[in-house]
């Protein structure tokens, strides 16, 4: 490894994450670890999100140790120096230039994902790698697998809806990517998942199918527990908040499909209308073939249709690109939020059921038994790793929407202009005096 | 106003308007016609103010029938159009219904520009039953009617698709017929797909009504972003709604566009009339050209061929003084017949000469009123750019509060 922390650190190279000491058991004798062990406030500065010291195992505690509370004030904590600008950010993903494939089986398409980082994690400061859609998705699972208490992002859909789009067109590609880059820069901003192993192998490792063989299975202790949670407990009642996310992802998600309609609607239409210019503007040429002093006039007024034609159907293609896919995408964020929270009612139904039992056994107990309690662990965990991330969701969806609908406000005032223009720019022309032919 | 000091420069013409009424036909039957008030105003030199000198009612067969007098008593005049009685070239949303409204409000606006057009002609505004158009209310009709110009239509000029073998027509007819044929054909196509073109546009900007609607639901749910959306919201339907008065102020431009696609028609007509009338010297010069033969050949005693020759061998020989006769009533017909070919000839060249300097002042008219027509499209066209720039703009400024 070359050029590692000026610290002193006890080994290099990527190293199990169960080897660490947690930065919240008590005093390490590790000194070479880098100072206190326990988080103040000064630490907590970006420059020390690079530290080990401060890097959370995956999202949980160790069992029997700091109480869950702490883990998620310090998550709040993280996620407050998150929202500061991104100069103080340490790690960088890119994905970009697509590649066709041409195999005898198959046919695909990669993508370069580069990763800038000066965090421990990275042997290297800089990686390239490639990445098909499938990587994608078995990232996804992954992440979904071992990080359940968070959202994870969405992915853009795997299969073409519309039976005619051409999954290797230019303009299907450039949608695609963009999405996918998106992917991976929510998670990048994910102060938990971002510091995933399985998220860390996709975007280091030169044989990514060598490791899936392998099967990493790189599982917190909650992701373990909540995996084999089963599904027989009924939850009475989703706490109000809970129950207030679920209403508003509803209402949210019928919303956008609402809106997803329209613009596809308002797409139809654009189109038809450009199907009309575009016999139109000709017409005016073909009479203005048959006159003298106004040949230049009608030639003019028809160029003029000419122009309005190409701007709408710029216009026509960038709500397609840009705006519905991201539509659909929060759509899907909502989906798959809503699995989460169907999750969170498990875990919440189990340590019910489970307190439930054991004062219905009567028994003089002191304490709580040791497995309530870890159900009561997890579902606090649970509950605090999501509001986390549905407030990190609300203050991203806020952004994003501001910025798509801009877009799409831009985008139309553009069109209008360059319109405009072209009619403004006839007027003289049209006012002009000439002599008969 | 006495017709010898009539001079309608001086004059504002107006139909101010229109009105539906019930009555009955001439078969008794109840019938619902559109009345127009025609309005005449002179103007006094000194003020400028002016002065209601006539007012009356008409209804549409009365502009029809001045029309069609004015096309027999001047041939060589390109006339003026009259609006459309039906509505064509709609688009969807405006009515094709002739008691509508709009309609009536549109053709009373044409039938104004009729009796302007026919004011400021050079020739047709001194006709008298123009005259008595505006200004005589009862008997208008029977006036017109007298003048026998039904009779002196010549029916021929209506049979639009008869050809007729013309030898020498004047070049410049022939290519004018088919320039107007072609700028028939061109503006229909053009009114055509400009309705369809209005459709489709009406289409996308109500469609995007809908988004006020959803974001202003959407906005319930949301804590920082609803105020935004909200009145966002209220932008898309201000947008929605703007197409309406947009729409409406292209109908104008499209009435321009028909006006020419019917002075089209009106042009056509001059031609036919040269081609009919050099049809008909034609003919009488090839008839008077024959009956020279027949004289000669009977002159001669027949030893040329002919099927008078033949004919008179089949039934026999005549006596001289058959002949004699014979000879003498063609040689009246011959001298008949150079008579009428000679003012035939200079009846045709006077119609050239005066139809040609009528349809020089018209191809000037139509290139300065379609050039004005072409601007003021321009001019709508702009606006509604600015108009949408401006909504588009106030809908961003809302979601960047979001």
């Amino acid at each position: 490894m070359s050029g590692g922390p000026p610290k002193a650190l006890p080994s290099t190279g990527p190293q199990s994450l169960r080897d660490m000491p947690h930065p919240l058991a008590g005093s390490s004798s590790e000194e070479a670890v880098g100072g206190d062990s326990t988080p103040s406030p000064d630490l907590l500065t970006a420059r020390s999100f690079g530290d080990k010291d401060l890097i959370l195992p995956n999202g949980g505690t160790p069992a029997g140790t700091a109480s869950p509370a702490s883990s998620s004030s310090l998550l709040n904590r993280l996620q407050l120096d998150d929202d500061v600008d991104g100069e103080t950010r340490d790690l960088f993903v890119t994905v970009d230039d697509p590649k066709k494939h041409v195999c005898t089986m198959e046919t695909y398409i990669t993508y370069r994902i580069t990763t800038k980082s000066t965090r421990v994690e990275f042997d290297l400061p800089e990686y390239s790698v490639r990445r098909r859609y499938q990587d994608f998705d078995w990232l996804r699972n992954k992440l979904e697998e071992s990080q359940p208490t968070h959202l994870i992002p969405p992915l853009p859909e795997k299969f073409v809806v519309k039976g005619v789009v051409d999954r290797f067109s230019e303009e299907f590609v450039e949608t695609r990517r963009k999405a996918l880059d998106k992917f991976l820069k929510r998670i990048t901003d994910h102060p938990v998942l971002s510091f995933n192993e399985h998220f860390n192998v996709f975007l280091t490792a030169k044989d990514l199918n060598a490791h899936k063989k392998q099967g990493m299975a790189l599982l917190t202790r909650v992701g373990e527990s909540v995996k084999h949670v089963a599904g027989g407990y009924k939850l009475r009642s989703r706490p109000l908040e809970f129950a207030a996310i679920g209403e508003y992802l509803d209402t949210f998600a019928l919303k956008l499909g609402t809106i997803d309609r329209i613009a596809q609607r308002i797409i139809k239409e654009e189109i038809e209308y450009l199907v009309e210019l575009r016999e139109y503007g000709p017409v005016y040429s073909t009479w203005s073939a048959l006159e003298g002093e106004l040949a230049e006039p009608l030639e003019g007024v028809s160029a003029c249709i000419g122009s309005c034609s190409a701007a709408l159907e710029e216009l026509t293609d960038d709500t397609t690109e840009d705006f519905l896919p991201v539509l659909r995408e929060y759509i899907l964020y909502s989906d798959s939020m809503k699995s989460v929270l169907k999750k969170r009612d498990h875990v919440q139904a189990e340590y019910e059921a489970k307190l439930e039992a054991v004062a219905l056994r009567k028994e003089e107990r002191p304490k709580v038994p040791a497995d309530v309690e870890k159900c009561q662990d997890r579902m606090e965990c649970f509950n605090a790793d999501l509001k986390a991330d549905m407030e990190r969701w609300q203050n991203n969806k806020r952004q994003d929407f501001r910025q798509l609908l801009m877009g799409m406000a831009d985008k139309n005032i553009q069109y209008y202009e360059k319109c405009l223009m072209a009619w403004e720019s006839i007027i003289p022309l049209l006012q002009e005096k000439q002599e008969d032919k | 106003m006495t017709e010898s000091n009539f001079s309608l420069k001086k004059i504002e013409i107006s139909v101010s308007e229109a009105e539906k009424r019930t009555g009955r036909n001439a078969m008794n039957m109840q019938e619902t016609y559109t009345a127009y008030l025609i309005e005449t105003r002179s103007v006094e030199h000194s003020d400028g103010q002016s002065v209601l000198t006539d007012s009356l009612w008409r209804r549409c067969s009365a502009f029809e029938w001045l029309r069609n007098y004015l096309l027999v008593y001047y041939p060589h005049v390109v006339v003026p159009p009259l609006p459309e009685k039906r509505a064509e070239f709609v688009w969807h949303k405006l009515s094709a219904d002739n008691m509508d409204p709009d309609f009536v409000e549109r053709r009373r606006i044409g039938l104004e520009n009729f009796l302007l057009r026919l004011a400021s002609h050079p020739i047709l505004c001194r006709d008298k039953i123009f005259y008595l158009f505006l200004t005589q209310e009862g008997n208008w009709k029977e006036t017109v009617n007298e003048t026998g110009f039904q009779l002196k239509a010549d029916s021929r000029l209506k049979a639009l698709n008869a050809t007729f073998r013309v030898k020498n027509p004047d070049k410049r007819f022939i290519e004018l017929k088919h320039y107007s044929d072609e700028l028939q054909s061109v503006i229909s196509h053009l009114l055509r797909v400009r309705a369809r073109v209005a459709d489709r546009l009406y289409g996308v900007y109500k469609v995007h009504g809908n988004y006020g609607r959803v974001f202003s639901e959407w906005s319930a749910i949301e804590k920082e972003m609803g105020d935004g959306l909200q009145s966002a919201g209220h932008h898309m339907d201000v947008y929605a709604s703007s197409i309406d008065d947009i729409l409406e102020d292209e109908e104008h431009y499209a009435d321009q566009l028909k006006e020419y696609l019917f002075y089209a028609e009106a042009l056509r007509a001059v031609c036919r009339k040269h081609e009919l009338m050099q049809y008909d010297l034609e003919m009488a010069a090839q008839d008077l050209a024959s009956k020279k033969q027949q004289c000669e050949e009977l002159a001669t005693g027949g030893e040329l061929f002919s099927i008078w020759g033949v004919t008179t061998q089949l039934f026999g020989q005549e006596t001289p003084e058959q002949r004699e006769a014979r000879i003498k009533m063609l040689e009246e017909q011959i001298k008949e017949g150079e008579q009428q070919l000679k003012s035939k000839n200079l009846e045709g060249r006077e119609f050239v000469k005066n139809a040609w300097a009528d349809i020089e002042r018209f191809k000037e008219q139509k290139n300065h009123d379609l050039k004005e027509a072409l601007i003021s499209y321009a001019v709508m066209q702009i606006s509604m750019c600015k108009k949408g720039i401006q909504v588009w703009t106030n809908a961003k400024e809302c979601f960047s509060k979001m």
